[in-house]
């Protein structure tokens, strides 16, 4: 008796799953049959249409968002001193650049920005006003939609904290920023020579910064391994207070200073980020010049049809 | 609730009448100790609630009187970037309303049956495998549910219901899944407390078993159960890191089932982080509404338990 | 209390169909239940698996091994102490609740009203009155000890609400017996109810380890996300989950951060069978 009970509520589950599990892939199948036929096409009126624009944007606080609307002209500033950010309210809001791609990679219509250093194969960069979105291309000057990565410290600093910052801004370190697909600020840098400090600094602040210094601090414990570097990741803000108020000895920011944290902090641009605009690889659309693309976040234009 | 009360204190009156160990004086010293031990945990949770208490209403009250109240409860725009800032959480508001009430229809019915089934119903062999499974669900990180939701729900309710498939409908049944395991463990346990007897007595009436366990053995756990479902709202209510994947966060009025929308919890998330001066203290004062919310909910469900037992008996 | 076993008898339910039909909803319920562990679960394991290799188990964590060795070792550490602080603390205050305070006792109504107000609170107001008070006032800076005591705060509502209700549902007999054989109060307490109690007070404890694992806005302000090992507990570290999101925040290490999500699972599993072993080791030795 129990048996045939057993059996059968694990039949009923493993059914219930397999209902959600088909569902699921029928999703990705038809997404995946659409590949097919539009793959390949260079030109952006090669197929049909992939339909209305699903707009993804960045939390208000992002220094992504921050820059993008700014170089899009998507912020808008009044004589008065009045400043309105136009983006639509249909937008969808992602907390983090994973969440970005993975909705544009998951939505046929999804339109989305993430840093240069995060862009890879499940989604695609389109060209804004025919300028592709590299490494290159930022440093002559072409490609206009970048940030700079900000590093920041409260009055004097330890001997170590200084050590390391002259160690981020030698030629090493810009080689560091420069392999990791960031923009190097000095691409003249002198070599780096240690002044031989001891001690513990501790870093925190913009989780878009955090990667790059990582591996600074990596290369750097390299060449100095008597200062420890602890590094501490959470957003530009928090990164801001921390240094105001003593918590970390560097602050890491991926925007400008806001006109309150310059009154305490000194900051340092140590790179520059491209952001990329990108789209479902299914998406026909390679191009969009900038007046396009703030016609989209401002809801003007809600298809692709009106794009290609 | 009552009953239990007059319970206890029919022990702790009792406790005096009852003969004490021999070492008379030693012994009482202990039990005072102890006592006063155990009330100074109960007041070491009070301290810890008063000071979040104090830390997040002196934040949020000031910024409140800035705002106004009816322009920041009421308002339907919120722009905390622009300059001139608004500052409106009625959306929010509606939003966590919206997300928690979906939440509750789709986790609380089946819950309540789980936990009854997990009591009453469930085969020995199957509940060894069962109950570990409930246990893991409980542990599961939110970012684990939220990845989840964004990558296995989210397509599927785009595909049946159009749209983006980031929404109210999406949200909720990702909440509804993720209290799941909170309402189970509780009201298991309330169910098991009741005593063997109700049941034997309603069964010796001639009542089948499931009648015997709905009408009278899950009635009657349902202090208990009312405990898991509180828990499970409130975490509804306080979710964060998973919502944020899926409810798709606009800061606008709420469009329908199948649009996006933004709960309180995500308004402070998404700019908690990279917010200063008045922005800061009306991300905290969302806190004080949320925090509104909570106390309401439990000054309903003490007003729901002190009355329901007077029903219950004329039945 | 003995199961009252599974009975199917068509008979009966052909004369009541309404049984019929509860019988089938708690049925079918369970078996929602089991297929949301079942999707989930899944999708954690084909995610992850494939993704899981040694490398990610190394001693130390560098920026082209992301390891996640230094974060198990700290999610443990922080459940461990994060615990210690909260059970007897929840404990004891429930004891206070139900076996001493009289009733109409004002401290009853307001603990549970403050317990009920500290569930609803966000985890991330918890982080940031966590940074205030003891990552900046107290000058502990991003530290294991700071994150303990956040979560332990966090924590400590699960921990009071289910003890109180286990304590609850201990037969008064056993107390009155208790007494009747010449036993104090304080002997009855950890003698007789709170052994009695022990499902329920691990249930409580279950829930806190899930959420403890789980949490990651209020550990982020307090503990940090150093993904080194933490040398002592005034060292700031990163629980699982934080190492986590970390990895997945910027898309740069997803297949990492699927890998660690199995772990995770496998982590949540073991440490509630410790819990579970632990409680019956005491229920053994107690009675």
């Amino acid at each position: 008796m129990k048996k045939t009970f057993l059996s059968r509520f694990i039949a009923v589950s493993a059914a219930l799953t397999a209902g959600l599990a088909l569902a699921g892939c029928g999703s990705s199948g038809s997404g995946s049959g659409d590949t097919t036929t539009t793959a390949g096409g260079d030109t952006n009126s090669s197929s049909a249409s992939v339909g209305a624009i699903a707009v993804v944007s960045r939390e208000g606080g992002s220094g992504t968002r921050g820059a993008f609307i700014e170089l899009m002209g998507i912020e808008v500033k009044g004589e008065d001193g009045s400043k309105t950010d136009r983006t639509t309210d249909e937008a969808l809001i992602a907390n983090s650049t994973n969440v970005v791609m993975t909705q544009v990679a998951g939505n046929v219509g999804g339109i989305g920005y993430i840093s240069l250093g995060s862009l890879d194969d499940t989604v695609k960069a389109v060209t804004v006003d025919g300028t592709e979105a590299t490494v290159d291309n930022i440093l002559a000057g072409t490609y206009k939609v970048s940030r700079p990565f900000n590093i920041a410290v409260k009055g004097d600093v330890s001997d170590a904290a200084k050590d390391f910052m002259n160690y981020i801004l030698s030629a090493e370190g810009q080689a560091v920023v420069q392999e990791k697909n960031f923009i190097p600020v000095d691409s003249a840098a002198a070599a780096f020579s240690s002044n031989g400090a001891e001690g513990k600094v501790v870093v925190g602040g913009s989780s878009s910064v955090s990667p790059v210094m990582e591996k600074l601090a990596e290369s750097y414990q390299a060449v100095n391994p008597n200062v420890k570097i602890e590094i501490q990741t959470t957003d530009s803000s928090s990164g801001m207070k921390a240094a105001m108020d003593g918590t970390v000895d560097i602050g890491m920011a991926s925007r400008e200073l806001k006109d309150e944290e310059k009154a305490s902090l000194t900051p340092t641009v140590i790179a520059m980020d491209g952001i990329a605009v990108i789209v479902n690889k299914e998406n026909p659309v390679n191009a969009l010049t900038s007046e396009q693309i703030m016609k989209i976040y401002t809801g003007e234009i809600t298809s692709w049809d009106a794009v290609q | 609730m009552t009953t239990a009360d007059s319970i206890s204190e029919r022990k702790s009156d009792s406790s005096d009448f009852f003969p004490k160990p021999s070492s008379g004086r030693t012994q009482r010293f202990i039990e005072k100790g102890a006592e006063i031990i155990f009330l100074l945990c109960a007041l070491i949770s009070i301290a810890a609630v008063v000071i979040i208490c104090v830390y997040i209403f002196a934040g949020g009250i000031p910024a409140i009187a800035e705002i106004g109240l009816f322009d920041f409860l009421g308002g339907q725009r919120w722009k905390p970037y622009n300059e001139p800032a608004e500052y409106g959480i009625f959306p929010m508001i509606l939003g966590s309303l919206y997300v928690t009430g979906g939440a509750v229809a789709v986790g609380v019915p089946v819950g309540l049956l789980t936990a009854i089934f997990m009591a009453r119903f469930c085969p020995a062999p199957l509940y060894k495998v069962l109950k570990p499974m409930i246990n893991l669900l409980a542990g599961i990180p939110s970012i684990v549910y939220g990845l989840f939701g964004m990558i296995v729900i989210v397509p599927i309710v785009r595909n049946l219901a159009g749209g983006d498939g980031n929404c109210i409908f999406t949200a909720a049944l990702l909440l509804g899944m993720m209290i799941l395991p909170t309402i189970i463990g509780l009201s298991e346990t309330a169910i098991r407390s009741v005593p063997e007897s109700y049941y034997e007595g309603a069964v010796a009436l001639g009542a089948t078993h499931e009648r015997a366990v709905g009408t009278v053995v899950f009635p009657a756990a349902k202090s208990g159960i009312l405990a898991g479902v509180i828990l499970g709202i409130g975490r509804a209510i306080g979710e964060t890191m998973a919502v944020i994947m899926v409810a798709g966060n606009q800061a606008r009025m709420p469009k329908g089932l199948f649009a996006g929308v933004r709960t309180l919890t995500a308004n402070i998330v998404t700019e908690m982080g990279d917010a200063g001066g008045l922005h800061y203290d009306a991300l905290v004062a969302t806190a004080v509404v949320l925090f509104g919310f909570i106390l309401i909910l439990n000054l309903c469900f003490s007003v729901l338990t002190n009355k329901k037992p007077k029903e219950g008996k004329s039945k | 209390m003995t199961m009252t076993g599974f009975r199917f008898d068509m008979k009966t339910y052909k004369k009541h169909p309404l049984s019929f039909l509860f019988m089938l909803l708690v049925w079918i319920a369970a078996a929602l239940t089991a297929a949301v562990f079942i999707a989930v679960v899944g999708y954690v394991l084909i995610k992850g698996i494939p993704q899981l290799k040694p490398s990610l188990f190394a001693w130390n964590y560098t920026t082209d091994n992301v390891s996640m060795m230094p974060a198990i070792i700290t999610t443990v550490e922080m459940v461990g102490i994060s615990l210690l602080i909260a059970a007897p603390l929840g404990i004891f205050c429930s004891v206070y609740l139900t076996e001493y305070a009289k009733r109409g006792n004002k401290i009853v109504k307001v603990v549970r009203l403050t317990a009920e107000t500290l569930q609803g609170i966000p985890s991330i107001v918890y982080g940031l009155f966590g940074m205030l008070c003891f990552v900046t006032s107290l000058k502990w800076g991003y530290s294991l000890l700071a994150g303990c005591f956040t979560v332990s705060i966090m924590i400590l509502p699960l921990i009071m609400r289910s003890t109180e209700e286990a304590l609850k549902s201990v037969p008064d007999s056993y107390r009155e017996g208790s007494y009747g054989l010449g036993a104090g109060k304080l002997r009855t307490v950890f003698k007789i109810v709170i052994p009695s109690a022990g499902n329920g007070i691990l249930a409580g404890i279950i829930l806190a380890i899930g959420r403890i694992i789980g949490e990651t806005a209020a550990l982020m302000y307090t503990a940090g996300t150093v993904a080194q090992l933490p040398e002592n507990v005034f060292m700031s570290g990163r629980t699982l989950s934080i190492h986590m999101y970390q990895l997945s925040r910027e898309g740069l290490h997803t297949d990492d951060a699927a890998a660690t999500a199995v772990i995770l699972l496998i982590t949540v599993f073991a440490l509630n069978g410790l819990a579970e072993y632990i409680a019956k080791k005491l229920d053994k030795n107690k009675l």
